[in-house]
C-alpha cells in the first residue's frame, strides 16, 4: 500500500451554512412540540391540557422562525419565488417549499381556531387591545370540529415536513455521512426529543411544574431511542453492515476531534436521560440538554458532514466567525424566537390560570 | 446603360435565398453531427504548473480562492520507500448521468445535447443542493452572484470555435478536448489509441463521467486516505492574515 501525502488540495467550503443548522433544527422542534399539543387540544386529555398549550406556543414560535433561516440561506431572499414558478418535482427540496406552506398554514389554522374562546374572553375585559381581540375572536366560539380538521391539515403538513427534511439529506450520495436510512429516523426522534425540551422550557417559564414527570417519561423514550439508533449506525459502520457508516468512519480516519465530537454526542444524550429518569421533578436541566441533543445532531451532519472530503485528503474545517451567516445569524435566529416568544405571551396569556 | 444596376439588383436578389440557404445548410449539417464534448487528461502530461488553474481563473473571472479546475498534487510513496509526485487535474466531469441535476428544485442545472452541463445563473437560486450531490467537489456557491458555479468546458469559447481556455493553455498538452462523437478527433483518436488503459474518477459513483484520464493513479480517484499538508499549514483565511 502506497502512501499519499497532499501537497497542494482543494477543499471546498461548507455551502450549507449555520443556516441549514437553524432551519432543520427549528423545524423539527415546531413539528415535534405541534405533535404534543394535539392530546390536550384536540383529544382535550386533561394531563395534557397544560402541556398542549405551552407545546402550541413553541410550535408556533419556532414553525414562524424556521422559515427565516431558510430564506437567508439564498443569499437573497426573493429568489424562493423560482421554488413556485420553476419547479422540478424530482427534487425533495422543491417538495419542500409546497410542505412548509402547508404545515404553516394548517398550524397558524389550528392554532387560531383553539385561541378563538380565549380571545373572545380577554375581548370581554377592559383593554386598549379589546377591539383587536374580538376580530381576532370572529365570535369566538369553541369548535372542535374545525380544530380536529385544521390539526388533521397540520398533521399532514408536519409528517411531510419531516419526510422531506429526512429525505433531501438522506438522498445526497456523495456525501456517507449523510447517505444512511438512519438519519430520517434519527432527524425525526431528535425532533421529538427537541420539542419536548422546547415545551419543557415554556413550562417552566409560564411557572408550572406539575408537568414535569409526564414530560421527562416522554424524554426518556426519546432519549433511548436516540442512543439505540446512534449505536445501529456505528454497529453497522463498524461491521462494514452498511458501506456508507464504514466510508464516513474511514474518512473521518480516527481523528480525535471526531472521537471527541462522537463522545459528546454520546455523553450528553445519556445525561438527558439520566436527568430525565432520575429528576422526574425538574423541567429546566433536562429541557436545555435536550434541545442541545438536537441541535448537535443537526451540527454534526451538516457542518461536520461537509468537512469530510469528498476528494483528496484535505479537510475543510468550519470557524464559526462574527459575520451574519456564522455566529450572527445563530444569534438572529434565537433573538427572532425570543421576540415571537414575547410578542405572542404577551398577547395572549399561556399559563394555565388562563386555561380554566 | 440603366439596365445594369437593375439587372445586378436583380442578380443580387435572386441568389439570395441561395447564399442563405447554402450559409445555413453547413450549420444544420453540423447540428445534425451532434458534437458530444469531452476531455481526456494525460495525467503523465502534466507537470502541475497550475497554469490551467490560473487559465480558467483569468477566463472566467472566479473569486478568489474559488477555482473551477485544479490540479490537485501528491507525494506518494511506494513500499520500495521510492517516492514521486502524483497529480490529479479536477473539473466538472460534465457526467451523463449527472447527480447535480434531479437535486436541483428550480432545474436550475441541466446538460445540453452537445454534453456539456450548465447552471442557468437566471434561474439558480443558490440553495447548494447540488453543490452537495456532485461527488468530484467541482461545484461551489460563487461569492459574487451567490450562485452555483463549475466549469463549463468554456462553453463560450466551444461555441465560437475555441478551444477551453485550460486546453489551450496547457503547457505539457495533458488535457485534450473535443467531440467523442467524431471518430476522426484528436480526443476520439487518443481514447482508441489508449484502448481501454483510460479511467474516470469514482466510477462507483454510476454517472458516468466525461472527463477521462491516462495514467492516474487509482489511489488518487476519490477521497484519499493520507495527509494533507493544508491541515498542517497556515491558512490566511481561518488563522488571519
Amino acid at each position: 500500500m502506497n502512501t499519499t501525502v497532499e501537497v497542494l488540495g482543494f477543499a471546498r467550503e461548507p455551502a450549507w451554512l449555520p443556516w441549514a443548522v437553524q432551519y432543520f433544527f427549528l423545524i423539527g422542534i415546531s413539528t415535534a412540540a405541534f405533535f404534543l399539543s394535539l392530546p390536550g387540544l384536540v383529544w382535550r386529555h386533561p394531563d395534557w391540557r397544560g402541556i398542549s398549550r405551552r407545546a402550541l406556543l413553541a410550535a408556533l414560535v419556532c414553525g414562524l422562525t424556521a422559515p427565516v433561516a431558510l430564506l437567508a440561506d439564498l443569499h437573497q431572499p426573493g429568489r424562493f419565488l423560482n421554488f413556485y414558478l420553476h419547479p422540478n418535482l424530482g427534487s425533495w427540496m422543491a417538495w419542500g417549499s409546497f410542505f412548509i406552506p402547508l404545515y404553516l398554514l394548517g398550524l397558524i389554522g389550528y392554532a387560531w381556531l383553539c385561541l378563538r374562546p380565549q380571545m373572545a374572553d380577554l375581548a370581554k375585559r377592559p383593554s386598549p387591545l379589546a377591539g383587536l381581540y374580538r376580530k381576532l375572536a370572529y365570535g369566538g366560539h369553541d369548535n372542535p370540529s374545525a380544530i380536529k380538521a385544521a390539526a388533521l391539515v397540520a398533521t399532514l403538513g408536519a409528517f411531510l415536513v419531516l419526510l422531506y427534511t429526512g429525505m433531501e439529506v438522506m438522498v445526497v450520495q456523495a456525501r456517507p455521512l449523510w447517505n444512511t436510512a438512519f438519519l430520517p429516523v434519527i432527524f425525526a426522534v431528535t425532533a421529538m426529543t427537541g420539542g419536548i425540551g422546547m415545551t419543557a422550557l415554556f413550562e417552566a417559564l409560564s411557572g408550572s411544574r406539575q408537568s414535569a414527570p409526564l414530560l421527562n417519561r416522554w424524554l426518556v423514550r426519546g432519549s433511548w431511542l436516540t442512543l439505540v439508533l446512534l449505536t445501529l449506525w456505528l454497529a453497522f459502520g463498524l461491521t462494514g453492515s452498511s458501506p456508507t457508516g464504514a466510508d464516513t468512519l474511514a474518512a473521518m480516519g480516527g481523528s480525535f476531534g471526531w472521537q471527541m465530537t462522537g463522545g459528546w454526542l454520546f455523553g450528553s444524550t445519556m445525561l438527558t436521560l439520566w436527568l430525565a429518569r432520575n429528576e422526574r421533578n425538574s423541567l429546566i436541566m433536562p429541557a436545555l440538554l435536550a434541545l442541545h441533543g438536537a441541535w448537535l445532531i443537526r451540527w454534526i451532519v451538516f457542518i461536520g458532514g461537509q468537512s469530510l472530503p469528498k476528494m483528496g485528503s484535505a479537510s475543510h474545517p468550519y470557524i464559526l466567525t462574527l459575520t451574519p451567516d456564522s455566529l450572527l445569524g445563530i444569534v438572529g435566529m434565537a433573538g427572532l424566537c425570543i421576540t415571537l416568544y414575547i410578542i405572542l405571551t404577551s398577547l395572549i396569556p399561556w399559563d394555565d390560570q388562563a386555561n380554566a | 446603360m440603366n439596365a445594369h444596376p437593375d439587372l445586378s439588383r436583380r442578380a443580387f436578389f435572386t441568389a439570395l435565398p441561395a447564399v442563405t440557404a447554402g450559409l445555413a445548410i453547413p450549420a444544420h449539417a453540423a447540428d445534425e453531427a451532434n458534437p458530444h464534448w469531452a476531455m481526456l487528461v494525460d495525467t503523465r502530461r502534466c507537470i502541475a504548473c497550475q497554469a490551467c488553474t490560473m487559465a480558467c481563473s483569468m477566463e472566467n473571472v472566479s473569486p478568489e480562492g474559488q477555482f473551477r479546475t485544479v490540479v490537485a498534487t501528491y507525494a506518494v510513496t511506494d513500499q520500495a520507500g521510492k517516492t514521486g509526485l502524483s497529480v490529479l487535474p479536477r473539473l466538472c466531469n460534465h457526467c451523463e448521468e449527472p447527480p447535480c441535476i434531479p437535486v436541483c428544485p428550480v432545474g436550475a442545472t441541466f446538460k445540453r445535447k452537445d454534453g456539456i452541463v450548465l447552471v442557468d445563473g437566471e434561474r439558480c437560486v443558490g440553495c447548494a443542493y447540488c453543490v452537495q450531490a456532485c461527488p468530484y467537489d467541482a461545484r461551489f456557491v460563487n461569492h459574487h452572484t451567490g450562485k452555483a458555479d463549475k466549469c463549463t468546458f468554456c462553453s463560450h469559447r466551444v461555441e465560437a470555435g475555441l478551444l477551453p481556455a485550460c486546453v489551450e493553455t496547457c503547457v505539457g498538452g495533458a488535457r485534450i478536448f473535443g467531440d467523442i462523437n467524431h471518430p476522426q478527433s484528436d480526443i476520439s483518436r487518443r481514447l482508441a489509441a489508449a484502448d481501454g488503459k483510460t479511467s474516470v474518477l469514482k466510477p462507483e459513483a454510476g454517472t458516468t463521467p466525461r472527463v477521462f484520464y491516462i495514467g492516474l493513479d487509482q489511489q488518487l480517484d476519490g477521497r484519499v486516505d493520507g495527509a494533507s499538508t493544508a491541515d498542517m499549514m497556515w491558512r490566511p483565511d481561518t488563522q488571519g492574515a
